[in-house]
């Protein structure tokens, strides 16, 4: 349970904002290793157990594995549950990350996006959530510190439709989000409250009603179960459209579903981008709008359920596309560049990929501007390459 | 190809068989591969193994559904399940049993080889692991690869992880199997219900696999669907508690895996319907109170 809190208006970094956000949904465990790569999420909710706004159990692990393993338990045993992580710590986890999906547990842990070593970084890098794809877990960007906050609201209330039961990771860049103050508007806790709901499990580790989770289970059975998780993940894709519906009704914030699109309407070339570059990619379009070019935006939003439909529907009309990564899969491209190729198959668009920021590199707005004048080429002859290295020394555009 | 199925228990070394002949059939000159198919089953536990023979490379990788031949290594397996399912018209089943052929009865008339493969494994050495005495009495009933061939496989597969003494020893279990091994015919006519599975549709799926206790067609499944599954027929041995030795201290009740020890009146006693026969708690006794007595099944 948690103290009333009124709505209110905050000047918070992204960290803070993912914390609030689970104090809001009144979680009832969060276990957390707190130690670099962690970030000040679960730090911040500890100092909500410590003032006593919440009576939630934080449990103090001994490792990210742990963390998730502890979650896990807890969720199981009818709990709501929380945590939180980045690279490494992520890493560390991706073993746990398959079994929270596969039982079903709607758990949310936001990711803050930090480079995975080697060599050390800290910044903001997408290579440490999008190895996370095939672990059964939705998995969505964020632009800004309040969508940090309304996501792990809507995250709660998709992941726990009993159409879905899937564990939720809103991700946000690091520093760009998790260490940077602005506004922020968050509701009052019975608001979300009711705009939550109570958690109703599916199934649940109870000794007067003994039920077997999680056990060995031969050949015979496994391959339904990974279709169950298949179709809950396309469903997904509906509950995440009604939710930020519902969501935009009920805040006046409205989120668009799986993709926001950008001035595409007359869009000539697109970019689709993920998580803050969106912010700064806007700015572009303004300008490169204003000069009369017909450039649009698509902001990604999820990774896991990915927007099949809505992005075969954008490339109809359309004549070149970019599709920005912040990670590289070696030896082939760009994560979300592959996804949109393969989403796209068999439509008569060129699909580039754009790779900036690798490692926390700042993109700036010249590097966005490129990217549009490389599409707006495209559109016009056959590009000689599908990949290009924004910004990367020594290796020409 | 000619392809073998194995039929054993867990421990009985029923994949070491299938290695061992796949090996033979190599050694005279032949492509042969051999696997098991199990799960987390213990010592006791049904297991099948597989082996196919050709002339050159082997390609398909699926289980044996239609063998040439059967081999079974615990003769309580032909009770509860047919293990002449598929089994090719012509097709001949070994079975480690003292009876003869004809004294055999299964679900069909079939080509049938014999032979106390237990008795010549507890006689020669001093366990009741019948996996090399019954490739003796494949090789003799099938004539598809030599004796000395297998033989020599043994040496190979089991010296190497058992030494030499062991290795040369279980070749003779072998060789013995083999000058034993009768082969007739076993009578049909058995009748066997076929045991229902539980084989849920997506929908009938309880979601992310979460099982409470569930009655199905196919029986219980979940949380205690143990009552109907009795695993004490996994067993080759069986404890026989000395009641007036016992001394009540629990030591067997402690250290049993399978939770089949009670305490009745200060005395330790065993629940047979479960007991894999492990042999743990005549080893922990500290006062020898529990003996392992070979069981005789009728």
């Amino acid at each position: 349970m948690i103290q009333k809190l009124p709505a209110k208006k905050m000047v918070v970094t992204g960290d803070y904002a993912a914390a609030y956000g689970a104090l809001l949904c009144d979680v009832d465990v969060v276990a957390a290793y707190p130690i670099t790569p962690q970030t000040l999420i679960v730090e911040e909710f500890s100092n909500f157990v410590n003032d006593g706004i919440t009576d939630a159990e934080f449990i103090m692990v001994e490792s990210e594995h742990s963390a998730m393993s502890a979650c896990i338990a807890a969720q199981a045993a009818g709990a709501r549950t929380y945590t939180a992580t980045a690279s490494q710590g992520l890493a560390l986890m991706h073993e746990m990350l398959f079994i929270a999906s596969a039982l079903r547990l709607p758990i949310v842990m936001p990711v803050v996006n930090r480079t995975v070593a080697a060599p050390i970084g800290i910044w903001c890098e997408h290579n440490d959530s999008m190895p996370q794809r095939d672990t059964g877990w939705i998995q969505m960007a964020c632009e800004d510190n309040q969508e940090v906050l309304d996501m792990i609201i809507m995250a709660y209330k998709i992941g726990e439709r009993k159409d879905v039961l899937l564990p939720v990771m809103p991700c946000l860049d690091a520093f760009i989000l998790s260490h940077t103050v602005e506004p922020v508007d968050a509701p009052s806790s019975d608001e979300v409250a009711d705009f939550i709901g109570k958690y109703e499990p599916h199934a649940m580790l109870d000794p007067d009603n003994p039920m077997a989770i999680g056990t060995f289970t031969p050949p015979e059975y496994i391959q339904e179960l990974r279709y169950q998780n298949h179709v809950a993940m396309e469903n997904a894709k509906k509950a995440i459209k009604e939710v930020t519906k519902e969501f935009a009704d009920e805040f006046g914030r409205d989120y668009h579903g799986l993709i926001e699109e950008y001035k595409c309407d007359d869009a000539e070339v697109v970019l689709i981008t993920v998580g803050t570059v969106t912010g700064t990619a806007r700015e572009v379009v303004d300008k490169l709008r204003q000069q009369g070019k017909k450039v649009g935006l698509i902001k990604l939003r999820f990774y896991r359920p990915f927007p099949r439909e809505e992005l075969r529907s954008i490339a109809e009309n359309v004549e070149a596309i970019g599709v920005y990564d912040r990670a590289i899969s070696y030896g082939s491209g760009g994560p979300l560049f592959i996804e949109t190729r393969n989403a796209l198959y068999g439509m008569d668009v060129p699909v580039l990929n754009f790779l900036a920021g690798l490692g926390g590199r700042d993109v700036v707005t010249g590097d966005v501007e490129k990217m549009y004048e490389i599409l707006m080429k495209a559109k016009d002859s056959k590009p000689d390459k599908e990949i290009y290295w924004i910004g990367t020394r020594g290796v020409s555009i | 190809m000619y392809e073998i199925r194995f039929h054993g228990r867990g421990g009985q070394g029923g994949r070491m068989a299938a290695e061992a002949y796949a090996l033979a059939a190599f050694l005279e000159g032949s492509y042969a591969v051999s696997f098991p198919f199990f799960g987390a089953e213990r010592r006791g536990a049904p297991v099948r193994a597989f082996t196919r023979v050709d002339d050159k490379k082997i390609r398909i990788k699926t289980q044996v559904y239609e063998p040439d031949y059967v081999v079974v290594l615990d003769e309580t397996l032909i009770e509860t399940e047919d293990v002449l399912e598929g089994l090719k018209e012509d097709g001949m089943v070994i079975i480690n049993t003292a009876k003869k052929p004809e004294e055999v009865r299964l679900s069909k008339p079939v080509k049938c080889a014999t032979v106390d493969a237990t008795s010549i494994a507890l006689e020669i050495l001093g366990r009741p692991i019948t996996n090399t005495a019954i490739l003796g009495a494949i090789a003799k009933a099938t004539g598809r690869v030599s004796i000395d061939s297998i033989e020599k496989a043994i040496i190979e597969k089991f010296g190497a992880r058992l030494g030499k003494e062991a290795g040369e020893k279980n070749a003779k279990a072998a060789r013995v199997a083999y000058e034993k091994t009768l082969v007739g015919v076993a009578q049909g006519g058995k009748a066997f219900v076929p045991r229902k599975k539980w084989l849920p549709t997506v929908e009938e799926m309880p979601i992310g696999g979460a099982t409470p206790a569930m009655e199905t067609d196919a029986g219980l499944v979940g949380i205690g669907s143990f009552i109907e599954n009795k695993t004490g027929d996994w067993r080759t041995f069986m404890p026989i508690i000395d009641k007036e030795k016992c001394i009540g201290c629990k030591f067997c009740w402690f250290y049993c895996p399978e939770g089949c020890i009670s305490m009745e009146d200060g005395k330790a006693s065993v629940d047979y319907d479960y007991c894999k026969g492990c042999g743990i708690c005549a080893n922990e006794c500290p006062v020898n109170a529990i003996e392992m007595k070979r069981e005789v099944r009728t």
